[in-house]
């Protein structure tokens, strides 16, 4: 079973390619939420669908560098396969 | 100061590295390029602030939900800590302000039996198919010593489970003041039968007391 979040932060970066966390939630039109999003992140890159770096800032910047997301081998094989499950459950409940 | 510093030096109270590498940092990191973003204009850089500080506080009161952060080496007593507080706050809000005696009830006795075993360290009689059980929150199924750390416990969740059911408070008393003594004349008993080497764990006879 793949969560809600995780299928559609996997689509998003499937998709648009590698991803900010704040740019994740900027296009999800209020499905994933800031204060959650890493947690959710960090929990797909302990399962191996996401793997991130972290940006590299300029020497003059003041702040922290942030991640940016993009999805792995075993992500995308897992979007595909979650695809064709649905897909063919549908085809089987179908009337 | 740079923005989000003391958001940072907050998180490590709470996050071990790993954490605040992954989430911790990030969030910051987004609540510093909104308020770059944002440039001098006050009013943009104030809704940037706000975003980022709920971001930073909602992250601090999810975390120790959070499942996949078990695996991390110390995995937060300020999270154990929040979790409860946060826990606690639901119960009172939704049960009532009553809660709040049983949850200092609870509290006072979970230092009481601490400090107990602090003192008196000594083992934990496990029946011997215990292993493979799932916790759970039952009172029968709770492994406690047979020694006043024991009784400790028996008191206190008697006293807890009394204010919350005050009409089984007798009830329970005479059940607590019955098990003593059925307890102490087991002990007697095996005491008598065994010699002083009386449990299978070899458990010496002074812990009884």
């Amino acid at each position: 079973m793949l969560p809600k979040k995780e299928l559609l932060i996997l689509e998003m970066l499937v998709s648009a390619g590698p991803m900010y966390g704040l740019q994740l939630v900027e296009r999800s039109d209020g499905a994933l939420k800031r204060g959650t999003v890493y947690v959710t992140l960090g929990r797909m890159e302990s399962k191996g669908f996401v793997e991130s770096e972290q940006e590299t800032l300029d020497p003059a910047a003041i702040g922290l560098p942030r991640r940016i997301y993009r999805p792995t081998a075993q992500g995308e094989r897992m979007l595909r396969a979650w695809a064709t499950f649905t897909r063919e459950v549908a085809w089987e409940v179908k009337p | 100061m740079t923005p989000g510093a003391r958001l940072l030096k907050i998180a490590r109270w709470f996050f071990n590295e790993r954490f605040s590498a992954t989430v911790v940092r990030p969030t910051i990191a987004d609540l510093q390029s909104e308020l770059a973003a944002a440039g001098p204009d006050r009013l943009k850089r104030l809704g940037a602030r706000w975003r980022g500080y709920c971001a930073f506080w909602t992250l601090i009161f999810v975390s120790p939900f959070a499942s996949w952060s078990e695996d991390r080496p110390h995995s937060g007593n300020g999270g154990v800590a929040v979790g409860a507080a946060v826990v606690t706050l639901l119960t009172v809000v939704t049960l009532g302000a009553w809660m709040v005696f049983v949850a200092a009830a609870g509290t006072l006795v979970a230092f009481l039996i601490h400090a107990w075993y602090e003192r008196h360290p000594s083992e934990i009689a496990v029946p011997p198919d215990a292993s493979g059980r799932s916790p759970q929150i039952n009172f029968s199924s709770t492994d406690v010593a047979g020694n006043v750390g024991g009784l400790i416990f028996v008191v206190g969740s008697v006293l807890i489970v009394s204010v919350g059911v005050p009409s089984v408070l007798w009830f329970l008393l005479a059940s607590t003041v019955a098990a003593c003594f059925v307890a102490w004349g087991l002990a007697v008993r095996h005491t008598r039968a065994r010699g002083e080497d009386w449990t299978s764990g070899g458990r010496p006879p002074r812990v009884l007391l």
